[in-house]
């Protein structure tokens, strides 16, 4: 796999020499391989726009490198880097056309005039905006700039194309329409994506694979599922969907197993991630989703614990339950409402809670 | 509001412009229209008109008459109002040459310090203009501030004569009417968006480019907004060419201030203000149909 | 492990957009507006006679100018005509801009604007011509109310156009709150408008009161013998000779503008806070 990307100690320090320097990177290493969808994720301030924005070249590194398919880009100007990005509020030209914004990048580079212009109609083609090519873009929607934005920045065939949170400014329905267009669009072109969000949805549903930020640094990189089922410490667990942390301490380690005492004396077997041993001060942590909630009685002989519903969030596909579980253990989950659309359960009902301790994994503290 | 006030919206509207227009109508525009009746009357040797029609004020635009009172082509005056309007543009496109770099300048500082910039630029504006124009007579003169050094370190021999040159009066234009380039190019730079320049040179364009493709055609309104600002001012100037230039090369302004003070040939006077106020009308309705272009090209957006 | 060393690193690339020189340029720019200023106010410390000679430090030229009694007539006129201009233009600017910026839209305002911009339109030779022609054509010769008049009319954009920007920067929804708590139309107008515009108005007439103690031509113009104004009375002392005192009476002058310019932006910079709050 060849690497089209490889950040090497990444440092970014914004305003060095004042008495408040803000340190926006901390030496962050990371490689993006070619023709992979990646994405940067984190919340805002983490400093993943800050990293895109480096290796754009509108910002200047503080420390550390940037290779681009082997060669040393940090110290070219923008127009020499051979990287496109697609803008969050898109950034088109107000004082030109569809077309005229598309041939941009290309006039700059000299190509000849013919070669342009089939360029310019196979982008806005492959964005389907071929006929909008005279508007200017004040007279297109949100969804059409973004689409003139991703031809433009696609056009001159840049070994990488960056993005930078492009869909943020769409409404619900277009965003969620765009993401699978981007991603076929990453396919069909054979292009290296960056993707920066701060959307963990949009992050999993459309990477290959995903850097999970914070605080100037790389939390975990991974692919989708990897993130989900295996964060590595409760930053991760925490961004990336819903989730009950649990505090407690191991007790005994089992060549699979471990037992960690919660609360004043609950029992709980979690996955052995084989990083801990007995005494240790750990979080395990369990999605809602792995967690099954029946009526007393009506287990089926599955292994559960008793719990009381404290309380109920409807969310319209499913309700949110917080089930107490005694000994101060509380746990969120889900259940789906039944075919009349009643709910299962109320508050204060008795219930049997049953998850598996496959499903119940000690994080990293 | 009141009892005493009209109950319609229309009432109100106009009982509140009424003012306004009563001053501006009766001491401005009136004086306007009587000032052009006036260019088509015979001048009163003793300043004022006579009650006669007469073309002559115009007539003395392009012609004299000679010893045998034969009208014969006098390229005098046409020459005044040509140098008017050379001199006009050249300090014009000083102030632009000029004052662009410093607006782009300041657009690029944080908020706090972008304001007191504007407030530098906005100061020499608001103080006398008489009296900043003669300071560079100080400046400029034989023996000022200019001179007297250079001619201690023996780097010139003589004078420079600077004063009463058209180069000291583009200088006294330029300096006049600076800030008037600065503020809309500012006002427009400030609107910009400056992620356009990253996608610029994001798209291969180089700093050159940056400048010619993207920044000057954004920020077209304001140049074209602070040239005119500046050219109708200095076409009708009167102090600089009257302080710096001695009096003797006269432009517009000066000519026509000439007319009621000495001349006293006041069909003429006003015969060249309405040439002026044609200028200024022509480049006024060039601006506003630049504008709507504009508006209409890029909408709301 | 770190390259730091390399040569490369050393270079450093400026953000986009900036450019070198720039600020050369600009510290170069504001010597160019200030030089004159500056070197007219040390030159009235001249003690010499002739303005370019100097002849040592003093104050001998300011002694001199206030004791001259036509520069105090003219001083006393310039007070007078800037003073009631003022008074005039920025009530009619205040209450025109009231309709302007509050009256929604309605026929006949872009030509109103027009009309109360057009001042700042025409060049000032061609508003004194035509005002000169004017009074002269209906005979009126009121001396000092020749030149008033003239500056009421030259004044009222001055005035308006703060008033205007402060108008529209105003929320409509604070007299909308009053007219809620049952306050009239006259209260709303007394107690929240009045208050709120404040600001602009006082900015507005101290850019009125500046233009009109700085104008020349159309004073010159409109102003007969006995109303000569202080702009008026140093172009007469230029015309003379140089001599320092026209620097100090022109020091005293500028100093005052400067004065009210740097009060008015405080004040505009406070109402600009206001309103973020």
């Amino acid at each position: 796999m060849t690497t089209a990307i490889d950040i090497r100690g990444i440092t970014k320090i914004y305003n060095p020499e004042s008495n408040q320097p803000v340190k926006a990177l901390d030496d962050v290493s990371l490689t993006i391989n070619d023709n992979e969808f990646f994405t940067l994720l984190g919340p805002s301030g983490c400093g993943k726009t800050t990293l895109l924005r480096l290796i754009a070249g509108f910002e200047q590194v503080s420390g550390g490198e940037i290779m681009l398919f082997g060669e040393e880009i940090e110290n070219l100007e923008p127009n020499r880097r051979p990287v496109n990005t697609v803008f969050q509020h898109y950034a088109l030209f107000p004082h030109m056309t569809v077309a005229d914004n598309v041939a941009f990048g290309l006039e700059r580079l000299k190509k000849p005039k013919n070669e342009i212009v089939a360029t310019v109609e196979r982008v806005l083609t492959l964005v389907k905006m071929k006929h909008l090519g005279d508007r200017r873009p004040n007279q297109l929607s949100g969804g059409q700039q973004q689409r003139v934005a991703l031809a433009r920045a696609l056009a001159p065939s840049p070994k990488v194309l960056l993005l930078d949170e492009p869909l943020s400014a769409l409404d619900l329905k277009l965003r969620q329409a765009m993401r699978e267009e981007l991603k076929q669009l990453q396919k069909e072109t054979g292009i290296t994506f960056v993707f920066v969000t701060h959307d963990q949805e949009e992050a999993l549903a459309m990477s290959d694979r995903i850097a999970v930020m914070s605080d100037g640094e790389v939390q975990q990189i991974g692919g989708p599922t990897d993130i989900y089922e295996h964060p590595v410490n409760r930053f991760v667990a925490d961004f990336i969907g819903d989730t009950n942390f649990l505090d407690g301490e191991i007790v005994a380690v089992n060549d699979d197993l471990v037992t960690c005492r919660l609360g004043s004396n609950s029992m709980f077997e979690a996955e052995n991630s084989g990083a801990h041993k007995i005494g240790d001060q750990v979080t395990l942590f369990l999605r809602p989703e792995k967690i099954s909630l029946s009526a007393v009685g009506a287990t089926n002989g599955q292994d559960t614990r008793p719990g009381k519903v404290a309380n109920m969030t409807y969310l319209g596909n499913q309700a949110a339950y917080t089930v107490d579980m005694g000994d101060g253990i509380e746990l969120t989950a889900q259940a789906r409402p039944q075919e009349n659309g009643k709910l299962p359960f109320a508050i204060g009902d008795s219930l049997a809670v049953g998850f598996s301790a496959r499903a119940l994994r000690v994080l990293a503290q | 509001m009141s009892d005493w006030l009209p109950r319609s919206a229309a009432g109100r509207r106009w009982l509140g412009l009424a003012p306004s227009y009563f001053v501006i109508g009766i001491f401005m525009l009136v004086p306007m229209i009587i000032m052009g009746v006036f260019s088509f009357l015979e001048p009163n040797p003793y300043g004022g008109v006579k009650p006669v029609g007469s073309m002559a004020a115009y007539v003395k635009l392009f012609f004299e008459y000679d010893l045998e009172d034969q009208l014969v082509f006098n390229p005098g005056y046409i020459n005044i109002i040509f140098r008017s309007f050379q001199l006009s543009f050249g300090a014009t496109l000083l102030c632009l040459v000029f004052g662009f770099p410093v607006a782009y300048y300041i657009t690029l500082q944080p908020e706090n310090r972008r304001n007191f910039y504007i407030y530098l630029v906005t100061i020499p504006f608001w103080t006398n203009l008489l009296i900043r124009t003669f300071a560079w007579i100080i400046i400029l003169g034989r023996g000022g501030v200019i001179e007297t050094p250079l001619l201690a370190a023996g780097i010139i021999e003589d004078s420079l004569r600077m004063m009463y040159t058209d180069g000291a009066i583009a200088i006294g234009l330029t300096y006049s009417y600076l800030p008037l380039m600065v503020l809309p190019i500012y006002a427009s730079l400030e609107k910009l968006d400056f992620r356009l320049l990253e996608a610029a040179s994001d798209l291969y364009a180089n700093r050159l480019e940056v400048m010619t493709r993207v920044v000057i055609p954004l920020c077209k309104p304001g140049i074209i907004a602070g040239c005119i600002l500046v050219f109708i001012p200095c076409l009708g100037a009167f102090i600089a060419p009257n302080l710096l230039g001695g009096g003797k090369k006269l432009m517009l302004g000066s000519l026509v201030q000439f007319q009621f003070a000495s001349a006293r040939n006041w069909p003429f006077g006003a015969a060249l203000s309405m040439l002026l106020l044609s200028a200024v009308v022509i480049m006024l309705i060039f601006y506003a149909r630049a504008a709507k272009k504009r508006a209409a090209m890029e909408g709301d957006g | 492990m770190q390259k730091s060393s390399s040569p490369r690193k050393s270079k450093k690339i400026l953000p986009v957009g900036h450019y070198r020189g720039l600020g050369g340029w600009t510290v170069f720019f504001f010597i160019f507006l200030y030089l004159p200023i500056v070197v007219l106010i040390f030159y009235s410390f001249n003690a010499n006679r002739m303005v370019m000679n100097w002849g040592g430090f003093g104050f001998e030229w300011y002694l001199k100018a206030f004791q001259n009694e036509d520069i105090q007539k003219a001083v006393w006129n310039s007070l007078i005509v800037a003073t009631v201009s003022t008074i005039f233009a920025t009530a009619i600017a205040t209450i025109g801009a009231l309709v302007l910026a509050r009256g929604g839209n309605f026929r006949g305002k872009t030509v109103s604007l027009g009309l109360i911009t057009l001042p700042l339109m025409v060049p000032e030779i061609v508003t004194a011509v035509a005002v000169l022609i004017f009074f002269s054509a209906i005979g009126m010769n009121w001396g000092l109310g020749n030149v008033i008049i003239a500056h009421i009319t030259f004044c009222i954009p001055f005035a308006f156009m703060p008033i205007r920007a402060r108008l529209e920067g105003m929320d409509t929804s604070l007299e909308q709150a009053a007219r809620d708590l049952y306050a009239s139309e006259w209260e709303t107008f007394r107690y929240v408008t009045v208050p709120l515009l404040m600001p602009g108005i006082v900015a507005g007439a101290m850019l009125a009161f500046v233009i009109s103690m700085d104008d020349f031509i159309i004073t010159l113009m409109v102003g007969g013998a006995g109303s000569t104004t202080l702009p008026v009375y140093i172009y007469s002392m230029i015309r003379r000779g140089l001599t320092p005192e026209i620097n100090a009476v022109s020091t005293v002058l500028l100093l005052v503008s400067i004065g009210i310019v740097t009060a008015y932006w405080v004040v505009s910079k406070k109402s600009q806070t206001d309103t973020v709050h």
